[in-house]
């Protein structure tokens, strides 16, 4: 059994700790005897058809996404809308959930167009939305839970097109209006979560394995891990958001 | 009256009652002031600095214990301020949160002001590198023309700051590459050209974004310093050889510190010290004779143990000291103690920019503490470090007791907490007589 991790832009989107979550991908790969690659992915580099199983970005600051968000519009955006309708999974974080949406609209000017791997939209918000965040999820493994950290001013409103990741609990979410967190469709998953989010959220890097193996083929469920620390990490930060929101 | 150590209680009822006070008082101060800023550092650079002016005579009144926010600068005055109210030193040294630069310069109209660095620290605070960068610049630019601008020559968002100025800029740098990476590490900011926005070249890294630099687009590059420090030979967590060179010469000596970054802490405060009227004699013999800032690095002994607290509070700065935490062979006891407090920053994903995987092989007893110990356990178990046997305690005073019990008598226990695990771990050990408290430092 193999995975292979297409990682985009890891040099320009890499704010708040999220290459965390391709640690964990890796090592929860590895922990299970599954070999696992991880390829970067940069400007201008394309997205071979059926190489990347899981697909991962994460948050940037201003100036790198709208660098990011050219190469995704001319270069990668329909190879990677090709592969999830195909079966591949992927997890986008902040502005790079922002830019898998359809558009994102700014106070002045044009509007962004995004990848529409989602059906959803972004607006620019005039709060920033800071804190951590508990939301209830069916990816939240055994507690149900996930939690998190945020930091936007984009609201982002969902579609009929896909489903949201949660209900938030503790926090803002999408937009601070509907209660929504993230979204899901097929196996792509987008939120605002930093964190990082997969090692205190196991139940979503096992969906995503899930997802890349079923993908190539191996349909049985994986391997349940020793997952004692990740509860306690997360019961603690659960416990911690609470307090302090 | 006693107020205790970085209290700013005094200095914000003072605010309160004048908005003129902190101009009034630093108007009052015969050499005016120094403005000391930057993510990493400002603490050791503002008080090395403070030593040195001491040093030649000048008096300094110094916001010393890291409480750096206006109200702090207004607590220093009055805490050094005679029976009439007049401030009791000559000059003024204060330190400044980044953020807090423009309304410092606009208070204090600050005589030099040096900006040591910028890194990714608590952008839940302060916004984007890039945003906050172009604030302090035009700050800078809005300064009378006779302040004199100090930055740092191997960060290309602090040397950018100099371009275009009209004051007097000096920069600093280190200009040996035995320490230099080829690669950037995963806390770097990704950087691009001040000018024209291309991704800059680096010829190698030296920690963080810090580096030699050129944009292949326009051609703008590193600044040459005129302060600079070669032939680095670190002595693990004991101290740090270089070769200091300045205009006209340059001096071997020995820093009492360890780790690249208080090079750089070191070349920022002799180059503001220097542009200060401070003698070559005076300087080095200050940096020789330098004790760290409060809590940054601290030694005691306890219970038969050595005990080496190092503050870590972002990617950057725990980069450095797990590097030279690991720079000497052997396996070390470690104490991390990580939390979440809004002084800390509430968000703790920075620890998954840290390379906590150069641990490996490399420690023996590990217990993890603080508000968000498991966080802290997690990463470690994450950085491929599962084997270890990890203790996890997030109740302070518990995990010191732990981890001095863990650690065999007359060896070292290294303790690593981020900014008020720091303070609370400094006030279990002060109120055991082990070691003094802050407001007595003096």
């Amino acid at each position: 059994m193999n995975v292979r991790i297409g990682y985009l832009y890891p040099d320009l989107m890499n704010i708040y700790g999220d290459r965390g979550n391709v640690l964990t991908l890796v090592q929860r790969c590895r922990w299970r005897g599954i070999a696992v690659e991880v390829d970067e992915l940069g400007l201008g580099d394309p997205v071979p058809p059926g190489r990347h199983d899981i697909f991962f970005m994460g948050g940037g600051q201003d100036r790198e996404q709208v660098m990011v968000c050219g190469d995704l519009l001319e270069v990668k955006g329909e190879a990677i809308k090709r592969e999830i309708d195909g079966g591949a999974a992927a997890l986008v974080i902040c502005g790079a959930y922002q830019l898998f949406g359809r558009y994102y609209r700014p106070f002045e000017g044009e509007e962004l167009p995004g990848i529409g791997v989602f059906d959803a939209h972004t607006v620019a918000g005039k709060k920033r939305c800071i804190g951590n965040v508990v939301a209830k999820s069916a990816l939240g493994g055994r507690s149900g839970l996930l939690v998190g950290f945020e930091n936007h001013s984009g609201k982002t409103f969902l579609g009929d097109g896909c489903t949201p990741l949660g209900r938030v609990t503790v926090g803002y979410g999408n937009n601070a209006e509907d209660r929504t967190e993230g979204a899901i469709f097929k196996g792509a998953v987008g939120t605002y979560l930093h964190g990082s989010l997969l090692p205190k959220n196991p139940g979503i890097a096992d969906f995503l394995i899930e997802k890349a193996l079923s993908r190539r083929g191996h349909l049985t469920s994986i391997r349940r891990l020793d997952d004692t620390l990740e509860l306690k990490a997360q019961e603690a930060a659960i416990a911690r958001a609470r307090k302090t929101h | 009256m006693r107020f205790g150590g970085g209290s700013t209680l005094p200095g914000r009822v003072a605010r309160k009652l004048s908005s003129h006070f902190v101009p009034d008082m630093v108007q009052s101060l015969p050499l005016g002031c120094a403005l000391v800023t930057g993510t990493n550092g400002k603490t050791t650079t503002a008080t090395l600095l403070a030593e040195l002016l001491d040093r030649a005579g000048m008096t300094p009144v110094h916001n010393r214990t890291g409480a750096n926010l206006m109200a702090g600068i207004a607590s220093a005055l009055i805490r050094e301020s005679d029976l009439r109210g007049r401030p009791a030193g000559l000059i003024g040294v204060f330190e400044v949160d980044e953020a807090a630069l423009p309304s410092a310069a606009a208070e204090t109209s600050p005589r030099l002001v040096l900006v040591n660095n910028l890194f990714r620290d608590q952008l839940d605070r302060y916004g984007e590198l890039d945003t906050l960068a172009a604030k302090m610049k035009k700050a800078i630019a809005a300064m009378d023309r006779s302040t004199i601008v100090v930055l740092n020559a191997d960060d290309p968002l602090v040397a950018s700051i100099g371009d275009g100025l009209e004051q007097r800029v000096l920069y600093y740098g280190i200009g040996e590459t035995r320490q230099a990476n080829r690669t950037a590490q995963h806390a770097a900011d990704s950087i691009h050209c001040a000018s024209c926005g291309a991704p800059l070249t680096y010829e190698y890294y030296l920690f963080g974004h810090m580096g030699r630099y050129s944009c292949d687009n326009c051609g703008w590059s590193r600044p040459e310093p005129i302060v600079s420090a070669d032939d680095i030979e670190m002595s693990g967590m004991e101290s740090t050889l270089c070769t200091l060179k300045y205009p006209g010469g340059g001096n071997r000596i020995r820093i009492p510190l360890p780790g690249l970054y208080n090079v750089y802490n070191v070349l920022a405060a002799t180059t503001a010290g220097f542009a200060l009227n401070v003698s070559i004699e005076t300087a080095m013999s200050g940096i020789e004779g330098f004790k760290a800032a409060f809590g940054r690095v601290e030694r005691v002994e306890a219970d038969g143990r050595q005990v080496l607290m190092v503050l870590a509070k972002n990617p950057a700065g725990c980069n450095e000291v797990i590097r030279t935490l690991t720079s000497e062979p052997g396996r070390r006891d470690v104490l991390l103690a990580l939390n979440d407090n809004i002084a800390d920053g509430r968000d703790v994903s920075w620890i998954w920019d840290v390379d906590f995987e150069m641990l490996n092989g490399k420690l023996d007893k590990v217990v993890c503490s603080g508000v968000r110990a498991w966080d802290m356990a997690l990463r470690l178990k994450y950085a491929g470090l599962e084997e270890l046997t990890l203790t996890v305690e997030p109740e302070l005073e518990s995990a010191l007791d732990g981890a001095l019990a863990l650690t065999s008598p007359g060896q070292t226990l290294h303790i690593v907490p981020t900014y008020t695990a720091m303070l609370d771990l400094r006030k279990i050990m002060s109120e055991r007589g082990l070691v003094t408290p802050f407001w007595e430092d003096r």
